[in-house]
């Protein structure tokens, strides 16, 4: 990238970062009633429109990704594209969203419109490429057409899901776990200024990932530390391979904790459940990526590092939104998005724990 | 053009649809109703079950292979009800279609497998490994053998590592590669059986009596194994062959059902409506307005009201543009239509463009033998051409033509007579007459930029815009100037003050409708101005190309001819042979560039916006797939 093009791509990442939500902001937000946020974030007409709850949720769901997408169309048009490609990959997840949900539903024969219903749209650069794949009528269609395309692969493993037992959990794993290969390989391929950067951006959300998964495989599914491992993707920063291999032969949760390496470690170091585990997690994956955003010299580093911060904001004012058309009480919707929940030293913690 | 609004019962929605495709001149028009009571879209059932039906179709269509087109008949109406039982009978349809394609699936993926399964054997023969030990699973070790897609491998190699086993990768094919995992049995192997399943592990059984067999023996059985493969290909195939003959007569029948309710799913987008009542728009030629009326009342079967009107002046850029439908014209309409449809109302500029493109080619390429080859190889190509295929023959008569004048052919001026003189005699006269042809060229596009502006009732546009009549005001100015320096001398009185005055006009204009500092509209307007002297100067020096061109054939010609003097008998035949070939391929491919660059440039951007669209009325597609 030339340097002109870092200069605006740094000027545009500087200005959009003033939309992000500081403590204050994101607190002052949590007390307000569901009408005033919605006029805020100009979605009265999906809060006052004559839909189900769940028609309204998924509404404000698609607007807020429409929002984020947005900014991601802004960004890459200085790119070159290798950078292009990195932050498109990373917005693609919104196309697996669909994918599973194709998959899922097809898997328990749901009906076309209540698939449709659920599947996000999204911008003709993101779309999953075949249209084939709506229109198909069972499973077996579906991985077929599947297995023609960039998903061969998974295809081809779904289909022995299918027949062995029809359990959706590890095709969704599979897709998961590839999607941030891919990912990790995308970044690995930049060189110069940029590399360390991004390095750091995508380690930090690969630990963030490979603790949540570690334990949720361990301990809530009672996987073997054998098919615990395979379902990771070893981050390029703390949790490398080896690291990895260590950790999923610990046999409690304290001691998983506990030989996380720093400042994971010191981070985890009270953390009773996995929900606490969870938030602090975010937190420092948020505090890493903020730290990017703010140092980094970077533009591809410091617009995906926006992008990151954008997406927990809009995932905060998601579960704001949510809870109220959900009619939750809002001391249930403040315990779980608490902008103070970790202290003010944090920055964007609370955010984070809210993604 | 006339914008009609039809107003009718929403089940008679089908039949008006057919009856509005059966006449060929009706253009939806998509814009959403004023009325917001109007909001409903009756036609969405209708068009949702035509997708659904459409995509089974063409899914059974792709796998049987029926390329046949369904036999026309009388055009009946296709209501949601028919619609509906067709995707019904089509899923069924499907579904039996879908068995077949995942058994041929399911032969494709037995027949990768017994590949590799030879590779492998075939690997471990090279190894010296003996296969029966590894069959024969021990008390104590366990035993893998088979495929992982290779991006897996690294993953397995940790997993299994973990679960107390050993991964040796030993051979890759394609995307996959050939792993032998072996570890201790023990309460561990379910770890394992979990992560191989999650891992895509393809077990890769050791045939029976692999110890007791030679090679050729064990190749006999392989070769076995694809014969059987092939024979059962064989039998799905006829299979599908004879599924597809005993369903023929029923795709074909959906297929001409399809067609005949493709019309009111295209009409989808233009209907609205309000309960039972449904509302239609679009626009037809006023020519076809009773014709469209008598077809609807003899299809509709409820009482129907039918409003025609005139086009608005703020509608006119929605107004479609019916196409140019002369067969010969046709390769120049497509031409002109790769830089815009005429808007409603304004002259189509095809046959200016036509004959004006003819003469100016003609002009540049005068030559009778390369004009008799471009036309005799447009013809021959005729059928790979089409259309285009006149469009050569035209280019190649109206360079014969020149080339008379010039008395060329093949570059050989004394050959012929010319009729009026080679472009080498008196390059200034040609010169001269090229200048002329620009003057008249510019002057004539300029008059019909006026003209088109004004029928589409843009009367200040046709005064004050680039090319409007002051513009044309201040070019008859600086030609009768131009004219007086080259005889007397002086631009004269009256041209100056022409073109001053209506330099100044346009100086006013522009100056009124710029936004901005006084220091930065001073430097626009003055641009803006000193720009408009330039552009005509440069457009009408631009046609002297139209002569360069000529001189510049007639020159190619003398360089070939000197070299092939230069050469024996068999390097003079060569070099004329090769030296045309030459001067049609890549003068007669610049010459072409330059007359389209002249059209577009100098012709199109003074008379013709190009922001039109063109009618492309509602028909019934029969003999095409739907």
């Amino acid at each position: 990238m030339s340097a002109a093009a870092h200069a605006y791509l740094n000027t545009r990442v500087s200005v959009m970062s003033t939309r992000l939500l500081d403590p204050e902001r994101a607190k002052a937000l949590l007390e307000l009633g569901l009408p005033e946020l919605a006029e805020q974030l100009e979605l009265q007409s999906v809060i006052e429109d004559q839909l189900s709850a769940h028609a309204k949720v998924r509404a404000v769901e698609q607007a807020l990704i429409a929002t984020l997408l947005a900014d991601v169309a802004v960004l890459i048009r200085p790119m070159n594209p290798a950078e292009r490609a990195l932050l498109l990959s990373w917005a693609r997840r919104y196309a697996l969203f669909n994918l599973k949900t194709l998959i899922r539903g097809k898997l328990y024969d749901l009906d076309p419109t209540t698939i449709r219903n659920d599947l996000y749209d999204l911008p003709p650069g993101l779309r999953l490429a075949r249209d084939e794949l709506f229109r198909t009528e069972n499973v077996l269609e579906l991985l077929r057409v599947l297995e023609r395309g960039p998903f061969s692969l998974l295809a081809r493993q779904a289909r022995e899901v299918y027949e062995q037992k029809r359990e959706p959990f590890a095709l969704e794993a599979a897709i998961d776990q590839q999607y941030y290969s891919d990912l990790v390989r995308q970044t690995m391929r930049f060189q110069g200024d940029s590399l360390q950067p991004l390095r750091r951006l995508m380690g930090a959300l690969l630990d963030r990932i490979d603790v949540m998964w570690m334990l949720r495989f361990r301990f809530a599914y009672g996987f073997s530390p054998s098919e615990t491992f395979y379902q990771l993707v070893p981050s390029p920063r703390l949790l490398h391979r080896e690291r990895l291999l260590d950790l999923v032969n610990r046999e409690t949760l304290r001691q998983l904790l506990d030989a996380l390496p720093e400042p994971l470690a010191a981070r985890m170091a009270d953390a009773e459940d996995v929900l606490e585990v969870q938030r602090r997690a975010a937190a420092h994956q948020a505090e890493e990526t903020r730290r990017i955003l703010t140092q980094s010299a970077s533009g591809v580093a410091r617009a995906l590092a926006y992008l990151m911060l954008r997406e927990m904001d809009l995932m905060l004012l998601f579960a704001l939104l949510q809870g109220g058309l959900l009619g939750l009480p809002p001391d249930v919707i403040k315990s779980a998005v608490d902008p103070h929940a970790f202290g003010a030293a944090n920055g964007g913690g609370a955010l984070a724990a809210a993604a | 053009m006339q914008h009609v609004r039809l107003m009718l019962m929403t089940e008679d929605l089908p039949r008006a649809s057919l009856a509005l495709a059966e006449t060929g001149q009706f253009h939806p028009d998509t814009r959403p109703p004023e009325e917001p009571a109007l909001s409903n879209l009756p036609g969405h059932d209708y068009r949702e079950t035509f997708v659904q039906a459409r995509s089974r179709l063409d899914k059974i269509v792709r796998i049987a292979e029926l390329e046949d087109s369904p036999i026309l008949g009388q055009a009946q109406v296709i209501d949601h009800q028919v619609l509906d039982a067709l995707n019904q009978k089509l899923g069924t349809l499907w579904e039996d279609a879908s068995h077949l394609e995942e058994d041929f699936r399911g032969l494709d993926e037995e027949e990768r497998v017994l590949r590799e399964q030879e590779a492998a054997l075939e690997n471990f023969a090279n190894l010296k490994v003996d296969l029966g030990v590894l069959k024969r699973k021990t008390r104590f070790l366990d035993f893998y053998i088979g495929l992982v897609p290779r991006e897996n491998v690294s993953r397995l190699e940790g997993a299994v590592a973990l679960a107390g086993h050993l991964l040796l990768n030993y051979l890759q094919r394609d995307n996959h590669a050939h792993v032998v995992i072996i570890g201790p049995c023990g309460e561990r192997e379910n770890q394992l059986a979990s992560v191989l399943s999650s891992a895509g592990f393809q077990a890769l059984p050791i045939p029976d009596g692999i110890t007791d067999k030679t090679t050729e023996e064990l190749e006999a059985d392989f070769r076995a194994r694809h014969q059987a493969l092939e024979a059962r290909r064989a039998a799905l195939e006829q299979q599908l062959t004879d599924w597809r003959d005993k369903h023929r007569e029923q795709l074909l029948d959906a297929r001409r059902v399809l067609l005949l309710a493709e019309p009111l799913v295209t009409l989808d987008p233009s209907i609205h409506g309000v309960k039972s009542l449904a509302v239609l728009c679009g626009w037809v030629p006023t020519r076809a307005i009773d014709r469209l009326r008598k077809s609807l009342n003899a299809h509709l079967q409820l009482p129907f009201a039918l409003e025609t009107r005139r086009p608005t002046a703020a509608e006119r850029p929605l107004v479609p543009t019916v196409p140019t439908h002369n067969q010969v014209l046709a390769p120049f309409s497509t031409l002109v239509k790769q830089y815009g449809i005429p808007q409603y109302g304004e002259i189509d500029p095809t046959p200016l463009f036509a004959v004006t493109f003819l003469l100016m080619f003609g002009m540049m390429f005068g030559d009778v033998g390369h004009g008799a080859v471009i036309a005799l190889a447009a013809y021959l190509a005729r059928n790979k051409l089409k259309s285009f295929a006149a469009f050569g023959i035209a280019a190649g008569v109206s360079s014969m033509l020149f080339g008379f004048v010039f008395g060329s052919i093949f570059g050989v001026e004394h050959w012929l007579p010319a009729l009026w003189m080679p472009p080498l005699e008196d390059p200034i006269t040609m010169l001269k007459v090229a200048l002329v042809w620009g003057i008249v060229f510019i002057i004539a596009a300029c008059s019909l930029g006026i003209y088109n502006r004004i029928a589409v009732g843009n009367i200040q546009g046709a005064l004050l815009a680039p090319h409007g009549l002051v513009n044309l005001l201040f070019y008859f100015g600086f030609l009768a100037g131009g004219w007086n320096l080259a005889s007397s001398g002086g631009f004269g009185l009256w041209p100056g003050l022409i073109v001053l005055g209506s330099l100044a006009t346009l100086a006013v204009h522009q100056w009124r409708h710029l936004s901005g500092p006084v220091g930065e509209k001073i430097l626009v307007v003055f641009i803006e101005t000193l720009d408009t002297v330039i552009v005509y100067l440069s457009n009408t020096l631009s046609f002297l190309r139209v002569s360069a061109f000529s001189l510049n054939h007639a020159a190619l010609a003398i360089a070939i001819f000197t070299l092939a003097d230069m050469l024996g008998a068999f390097g003079t035949i060569v070099t004329l042979i090769l030296g045309n070939l030459f001067i049609l391929v890549l003068e007669g491919g610049i010459v072409m560039i330059q007359v389209m660059r002249l059209q577009y440039y100098e012709g199109f951007s003074r008379y013709f916006s190009g922001d039109g669209h063109e009618f492309a009325p509602l028909r019934l597609r029969f003999g095409e797939s739907p």
